[in-house]
């Protein structure tokens, strides 16, 4: 059987009155790399979320690196949430810690020794380009930076998965193509199981072995990254070729 | 209609401010659940002892001096009236170290202080902060909340020890400089009147106030919504909570202890 690091099914989540998930059924197997796309606010990043078990579900199974996540106490995600790495879509950097200190936080958490920290944290930051920087607070930073900040810090400890909410906006082309070859060179230096969210499809589907899209609350279409520009779902051929004419006319923000 | 609208108006408040009433009492008690064992972190707690104490030190000066010499002023006319020149530092020491020094160091302080915390939480409450704690497996409420809870309690006892100092400091000093009352006799009006529990019944008062503005301001900060708009309001919030909380406590405190 295919051991899996997150395993989403039937999963509901509600906001107010707005249902952002009805029904996702999602597999992300071990050593594997998935991209999600979607309209804005189809729910991407509270899959994210889910899989970092920083949400819970109002219905539905998630497990994430073969632990259930669901109905567990914080104090219980803490071992889970050891082995994630995640880049969130607004960063979340640390505003109160300079970027060194931002980056070296999950190795400083997990106990590791300063000397073999620091080694790492200059490592990261010089593969993201921003060797140089090390002491600037993160409000110094451009959006561009703190986005390569942030990758640095989810990719700093090597976990055993890595989420990645919008890796590469706010990015120019050349350093997203960067970003991706070095989120790529991680992945098969580790072998950690990648989920990443983007708007930029093409240089996604450069980076991933599958791509979901994500639809009026559902997995709509999952297929293989380097055939999504050529997808026959006119709904996905239209998201992925952003064509105005078509039957994504509502965004998918109906309240399907 | 109206009455209708009234009565709804009144559920609503009454109903949200159960709500933020039993919030802060759920943040209390997962602080107190974090103090043990006390896992603290130790570059958090230093920050914010410094941050939210040694800066406030000159504004509780500055206030403290004049409301000493404010106590001398408005009992002055009296003291003169009736030549009880030596009952005049009592009656000032005795309102500054019970209430006038606590309560004014700790609404001063509120305003400084339990304001820029609530600013601070808020804010990286809305930019994903805490979530980005919380992914790193770390409690933000014992990483961020109860080191500020402690830093917050102990520099209001500090500084309302040393706003007691300044404030009679300051009504010796007006009242030697406007009433013409010699040092001495100042000196003894508070030496012989005064009881160390007037000087401990402020203490306690300012712990319970720390606490107050502690709790309040964390909770207000965590449990912020709406982006910039609602780090205002939180602020607002934070700071009516605990302007009343500090009346509240200040007026069941002294009714209860004397």
């Amino acid at each position: 059987m295919l051991e899996l690091a997150i395993r989403l099914a039937e999963v509901h989540k509600r906001y107010g009155r707005r249902e952002v998930l009805t029904g996702v059924t999602l597999e992300l197997a071990r050593g594997a790399r998935l991209g999600l796309i979607g309209p804005a606010a189809s729910g991407k990043s509270v899959i994210c979320k889910l899989a970092a078990g920083l949400e819970q579900p109002d219905r539905g199974e998630v497990s994430v690196l073969g632990e259930n996540v669901v109905g567990r106490r914080e104090s219980e995600l803490g071992e889970i949430r050891r082995r994630i790495g995640m880049l969130f879509q607004n960063y979340a950097l640390f505003d109160f810690l300079t970027v060194e200190d931002n980056v070296a936080f999950p190795l400083e958490q997990r106990g590791d020794p300063a000397d073999a920290i620091a080694a790492r944290v200059a490592e990261r930051l010089r593969s993201v380009g921003l060797a140089g920087s090390e002491r600037k607070l993160t409000a110094e930073l451009s959006g561009g930076m703190k986005k390569r900040v942030g990758i640095a810090r989810a990719t700093v400890a090597d976990a055993e998965l890595v989420i990645y909410d919008e890796p590469s906006a706010g990015l120019d082309p050349v350093t997203t193509q960067k970003i991706y070859d070095l989120l790529a060179a991680d992945q098969a230096r580790t072998g950690a199981s990648v989920l990443a969210v983007s708007s930029d499809v093409v240089a996604l589907a450069q980076f991933v072995d599958e791509i979901a899209f994500l639809y009026r609350g559902k997995v709509h279409y999952r297929g293989k990254a380097a055939t999504i520009l050529d997808a026959e779902d006119p709904v996905v051929r239209q998201f992925v070729r952003g064509e105005l004419e078509g039957p994504l006319d509502d965004l998918g923000q109906g309240s399907a | 209609m109206i009455g209708e609208r009234m009565i709804a108006g009144f559920g609503t408040t009454a109903l949200r401010i159960t709500q933020e009433v039993g919030g802060i009492v759920v943040l209390t008690g997962q602080v107190l659940r974090a103090l043990v064992p006390p896992r603290i972190d130790g570059r958090e707690l230093v920050k914010n002892l410094h941050k939210m104490g040694n800066r406030s030190v000159p504004i509780v000066v500055l206030t403290a001096f004049f409301a000493g010499g404010l106590m001398l002023i408005q009992t002055g006319p009296f003291v003169k009236k009736f030549g009880a020149a030596g009952l005049a530092g009592w009656g000032a020491g005795y309102a500054v170290l019970r209430e006038i020094g606590p309560i004014l160091i700790a609404l001063m302080f509120s305003g400084r202080v339990g304001a820029n915390n609530t600013a601070e939480l808020s804010t990286m409450t809305v930019t994903e902060q805490l979530g980005g704690l919380r992914a790193l497996a770390i409690d933000p409420v014992r990483f961020l909340v109860v080191p500020r809870v402690i830093a917050m309690m102990v520099m209001l006892v500090a500084l309302t020890v040393i706003g007691d100092l300044v404030a009679l400091l300051g009504a010796s000093i007006v009242g030697r400089a406007m009433l013409g009352i010699d040092w001495g006799t100042m000196y003894y009006s508070f030496a012989d009147n005064l009881k160390p529990y007037d000087f401990l019944h402020g203490v306690y008062k300012s712990i319970a106030f720390g606490a107050a503005i502690a709790v309040s301001s964390c909770y207000f900060g965590v449990t912020v919504r709406g982006g910039a708009v609602g780090v205002g309001r939180a602020v607002n919030a934070a700071v009516v909570a605990a302007a009343v909380s500090i009346m509240l406590l200040d007026f069941f405190l002294t009714y209860l202890t004397g």
